[in-house]
């Protein structure tokens, strides 16, 4: 394992949760879907989370965790039918919650700017990318349209795009994956934002542009000190490229960890799992994983991990386990943490 | 996330609980006419469709037994009547009751218009199917699949109502010609329809795999093809009838189709157009009413059958009704 | 230079197309009985006097010879006589079709300026009233027929209320028309400087266009607005979404993204009314295109019905071509 080196001297501490100084600071976050006639469907429950500037976070969890929800929830933009049940989202002193939508409109792209996977789907077809770039600009920096476009080119060579003149006015459809990666990168760094979220943003690329696309992403944010939620499905990845990873499954932060003591350390059976899934060890992978039987939500009174889980004690099925700190700075979700490296 | 949890309102389901044959059938139909309920319930607008379809039919066949009057024929003492206790909807300007006419209009009109669309729709989609098929193909089968469709490109090319014009002119006015103008106009939009759900549903992962277990055509179009295409005709078949009715009384609006005593809305319309100028309007206006009325029932139709033949809209549907209809419209 | 290849590619086609519609059309019309002769000479007339008359009609020998002489003359620009106006029919098409297309023009705008807009509300603005009023209105225009609705609005607007001029043409009977240019009335009458017709013809054209308007916005509707909350879903407006980018504009990214359909709709509806608006025509005694051909099957009268149909199909050919051309514009991935 070859973590980043900490950043921020609050990470060799005990940083928490959430603390004084971060950007962005989500307090009890519950969100849910309604269904039809049952139950609805709790995607985000009691969610403690922050982001401090120059940070990067890595959100892990496996697919349906609630990662892109929460994305979405914090930029205002959740899908129908789902709805924020409570908590709040504080963003550089203001509550999101409590602004209107075209306060909101104003921040997105702004302060708080997203990176998507599929890039070429996500741009608009008819329109070139460097007039797509300027629009964003324009949107929200007040300046004019030669101005905007100066700008666009200028963040084309920033994301270090070969004959960004050319480039400027090409379509999505004329651009490859990887390309048009950058381009979004471009988009979403254009007005400078304070926090950035990459949701699965490398999945569709070939692992060689991944990298090159990671190293050129953490730089930029670097050299801004920019926040940054990076949502992935690949811990691997985190190793590399994260400050601190938090695991989240069923909605919950189950370990929140500064990225060395993680991988030296993971304490949550689901945590282990995780990486023995991703160390392609059998024998480890058949200590950890469990055949998943269901996937029935336990309503707050046990564990959500304990059906899957290989360590179950009787507790862990009566009593809903709370997030402790079991060494500075390193959050566990779990009665029975793994103390030892696995 | 609602399939998972409602099977009782898959009819496969429920059928497999039933013990004998004739049981399952029994709780297959009371299945269905419960979900039916249930949808109608939830989708007010269906159940209007339904309502005015089934109310038009049943308006034309009790016709005799409803009508006041007799529907051919004229008593000038009375004519232009205003609509009042006696002549319910008015007289038009030969003196005969527009109420009368108006539900004996339905056995012509919904004839022609059913009759044309239904043997459009039957012809068009086998031609379809087969088109659709063997386009992909080589050799003569597919020669002749691409010659249909340039066939048919020339044959839309026509203004279709002065073809349908046309056709009824070429075979002799009778109730025959203007089926036969019908169907023939209509038949382009199955054949297409139906070709481009057989090309779709032709490279499906499913027929493949049952074309390589060796299976025949003829198996694979009855089995596969067939089936999967038929929700969107049968809901332009609907949709279709409807704009047959139109297409009907506009033919004899123009003196192409029905002739005069018989009564039909288009002609009635065509009738009643000289006393509007003069300020009489109901001989016109109401069989112009019955007219949009009808067309109407028949896209509300078209609407629901779009939603209930496909199975996961259906599903979705379902899902909303379990609980609680009320708040699902 | 790659659209002139395009353009180029579609003009080849368009001879065996056209030379596949006259030749099925002219069978077609042969098929309808009467002699035209008979019916233009009347009962009395001697069989020596008929053959002249069918000679001169290009009338005589086989259906295949009939079809050769019609062939020759179509070439040199002659498209026969007709014989219920005794004139050129290629004369009276030149005045009628203009006829046609002033109203048909006219009305497919109002049905844009009606169908866009509440497409777009309504696909924009899912759970509200618009919503629901663009529901009823696709399917009540679907509904209703035009014929009957331009003789109720004649009813309200001319027998009642008086306030529009007696459906009896395009230009008051007292008037006399402006010279002969392109025979669209409005322009004729401002190139005239005549704005005593012009102000005529604008008053009989409100009726049939707005019933032609009201009841084709509704295809316009619904196609602008299942198009948009396509593009509204969309993964690239979603994404705009997520950039903050003002509202307008993300409402002229999805519209711009729909427009192709829309197009497309508008192309075939102009197509159709061609023949379509016949039965407003003849409501409204227009004199138009649709009413000259339905006159020449009713009455076994063939020049006029060729001739709509070859002016009508050469009218559709060129807007699919306009329409491939406005595809071009707006798509680069068309253009590459």
């Amino acid at each position: 394992m070859n973590p980043q080196p900490a950043q921020s001297e609050a990470l060799r501490g005990g940083e928490q949760p959430v603390s004084a100084g971060q950007v962005l600071r989500i307090h009890g976050l519950s969100v849910s879907y309604p269904v039809y006639g049952q139950e609805p469907v709790k995607a985000i429950r009691d969610l403690d989370l922050g982001v401090r500037p120059g940070e990067i976070l890595g959100l892990v969890g496996e697919s349906g965790s609630g990662k892109t929800t929460l994305a979405r929830a914090i930029m205002g933009l959740l899908a129908r039918p789902g709805r924020i049940d409570g908590g709040a989202v504080n963003f550089d002193g203001r509550d999101m919650r409590a602004l209107s939508e075209e306060a909101l409109r104003a921040i997105r792209g702004r302060d708080i700017a997203m990176i998507i996977p599929n890039p070429r789907g996500e741009l608009d077809p008819l329109l070139t990318v460097g007039r797509q770039i300027a629009a964003v600009a324009r949107a929200h920096l007040n300046i004019t349209r030669a101005k905007a476009e100066e700008l666009a080119l200028e963040m084309l060579r920033a994301v270090q795009i070969p004959d960004p003149k050319r480039r400027f006015n090409a379509y999505p459809h004329e651009l490859s994956g990887g390309m048009a990666q950058r381009v979004v990168i471009a988009m979403s760094l254009v007005c400078s934002p304070k926090f950035i979220i990459s949701d699965d943003a490398t999945s569709g690329l070939d692992v060689t542009v991944q990298a090159q696309v990671l190293d050129l992403l953490r730089a930029l944010v670097r050299d801004k000190r920019t926040a940054m939620m990076f949502i992935t499905r690949d811990i691997g990845i985190t190793a590399h490229f994260c400050d601190r990873v938090a695991v989240i499954y069923a909605g919950e932060i189950v370990e929140l960890a500064p990225t060395g003591r993680f991988f030296e350390n993971p304490m949550h059976p689901y945590s282990v799992m995780l990486l023995a899934a991703f160390a392609h060890n059998p024998k480890l992978r058949e200590k950890w994983h469990k055949p998943l039987a269901s996937l029935i939500r336990s309503q707050g009174k046990a564990c959500e991990y304990a059906t899957r889980c290989v360590h179950v004690e009787p507790q862990c099925n009566a009593t809903h386990p709370e997030l402790r700190e079991l060494e500075p700075g390193h959050f566990v979700r779990c009665f029975v943490p793994v103390l030892r490296p696995a | 996330m609602q399939s998972a949890n409602e099977p009782a309102l898959d009819p496969g389901e429920a059928g497999a609980l039933g013990a004998s044959a004739a049981g399952r059938r029994w709780t297959r139909l009371k299945f269905q006419l419960r979900f039916l309920l249930a949808v109608l319930r939830a989708r007010p607008m269906f159940a209007l469709g339904y309502f005015i379809v089934l109310t038009i039919i049943i308006l034309g066949v009790f016709a005799p037994l409803i009508a006041p009057y007799p529907p051919e024929t004229a008593n000038p003492e009375d004519f232009l009547q205003l609509p009042s206790g006696r002549h319910l909807l008015g007289t038009d300007a030969t003196g005969m009751d527009i109420f009368t006419r108006i539900i004996y209009a339905p056995r012509i009109d919904l004839t022609i218009a059913i009759a044309g669309t239904v043997i459009s729709a039957v012809v068009g989609s086998l031609i379809g199917a087969l088109v659709g098929y063997y386009q992909e193909m080589r050799g003569i089968r597919a020669f002749f699949a691409g010659f249909v469709m340039r066939a048919a490109d020339v044959l839309q090319a026509f203004p279709v109502f002065v073809f349908a014009i046309a056709l009824v002119a070429i075979f002799g006015q009778s109730l025959q010609s203007i089926i036969a103008a019908i169907a023939f106009v209509n038949t382009p939009i199955y054949l297409r329809l139906m070709r481009s759900q057989v090309l779709a549903i032709r490279n499906m992962r499913y027929v493949e795999a049952s074309y390589v277990s060796g299976a025949s055509d003829v198996a694979i179009m009855l089995r596969h093809i067939i089936p999967n295409s038929l929700g969107p005709i049968l809901s332009q078949l609907s949709v279709n009838i409807g704009w047959s009715v139109l297409l009907t009384a506009a033919l004899s609006f123009v003196g192409a189709g029905v002739v005069a005593p018989t009564p039909e809305w288009g002609s009635m319309i065509a009738v009643g157009f000289q006393s509007i100028i003069t300020g009489q309007w109901w001989p016109s206006v109401f069989p112009g009413i019955a007219l949009a009325v009808t067309v109407f029932g028949f896209a509300l139709v078209g609407a629901s059958v779009e939603v209930l033949a496909d199975p996961s809209r259906r599903r979705a549907l379902g899902g909303t009704l379990r609980q609680k209809p009320s708040g699902a419209a | 230079m790659r659209v002139l290849r395009y353009v180029g590619k579609r003009l080849i086609f368009i001879v065996p197309q056209l030379f596949g519609i006259i030749l099925v059309s002219f069978f077609l019309v042969k098929l309808i009985p009467g002699d035209p002769a008979v019916l233009m000479l009347g009962p009395f007339a001697t069989e020596e006097q008929l053959e002249k008359l069918r000679a001169g009609m290009g009338l005589q020998g086989t259906v295949l010879d009939q079809f050769w002489i019609y062939l020759t003359n179509l070439v040199q620009g002659d498209l026969g006589t007709s014989w219920q106006t005794t004139q050129p029919v290629l004369l009276d098409l030149f005045q009628r079709f203009p006829a046609t297309l002033e109203l048909i023009t006219l009305a497919l705008l109002l049905a844009l300026v009606i169908g866009i807009p509440l497409g777009v509300a309504a696909a924009y603005f899912k759970r509200s009233i618009i919503k629901k009023f663009s529901d009823y209105y696709g399917l009540l225009a679907g509904a209703l027929p035009d014929f009957w609705l331009g003789l109720v609005l004649i009813f309200f607007f001319y027998t009642m209320l008086d306030w529009v001029p007696a459906p009896l043409g395009r230009l008051d009977i007292a008037l006399i028309p402006p010279p002969t240019v392109t025979n669209f009335l409005l322009i004729d009458s401002v190139i005239a400087g005549d704005w005593q017709a012009l102000w005529s013809a604008l008053g009989r054209l409100i009726l049939p266009v707005v019933t032609l308007g009201v009841i084709n916005a509704g295809p316009i509707l619904k196609m602008t607005q299942s198009t948009m909350e396509r593009m509204l879903e969309s993964d690239f407006i979603r994404y705009a979404e997520t950039c903050g980018l003002p509202r307008s504009v993300v409402i002229r990214r999805a519209l711009r993204n729909s427009l192709p359909s829309i197009v497309t709709i508008i192309s075939v509806l102009y197509g159709f009314l061609i023949g379509g608006a016949v039965l407003v025509e003849i409501v409204f005694s227009w004199g138009g295109a649709g009413q000259y051909a339905v006159q020449g099957v009713l009455n076994a009268d063939i020049n006029p019905v060729l001739g709509f149909v070859l002016f009508s199909a050469i009218f559709s050919l060129v807007i699919y071509l306009i329409v491939d051309l406005i595809y071009f514009a707006i798509d680069p991935r068309i253009r590459s």
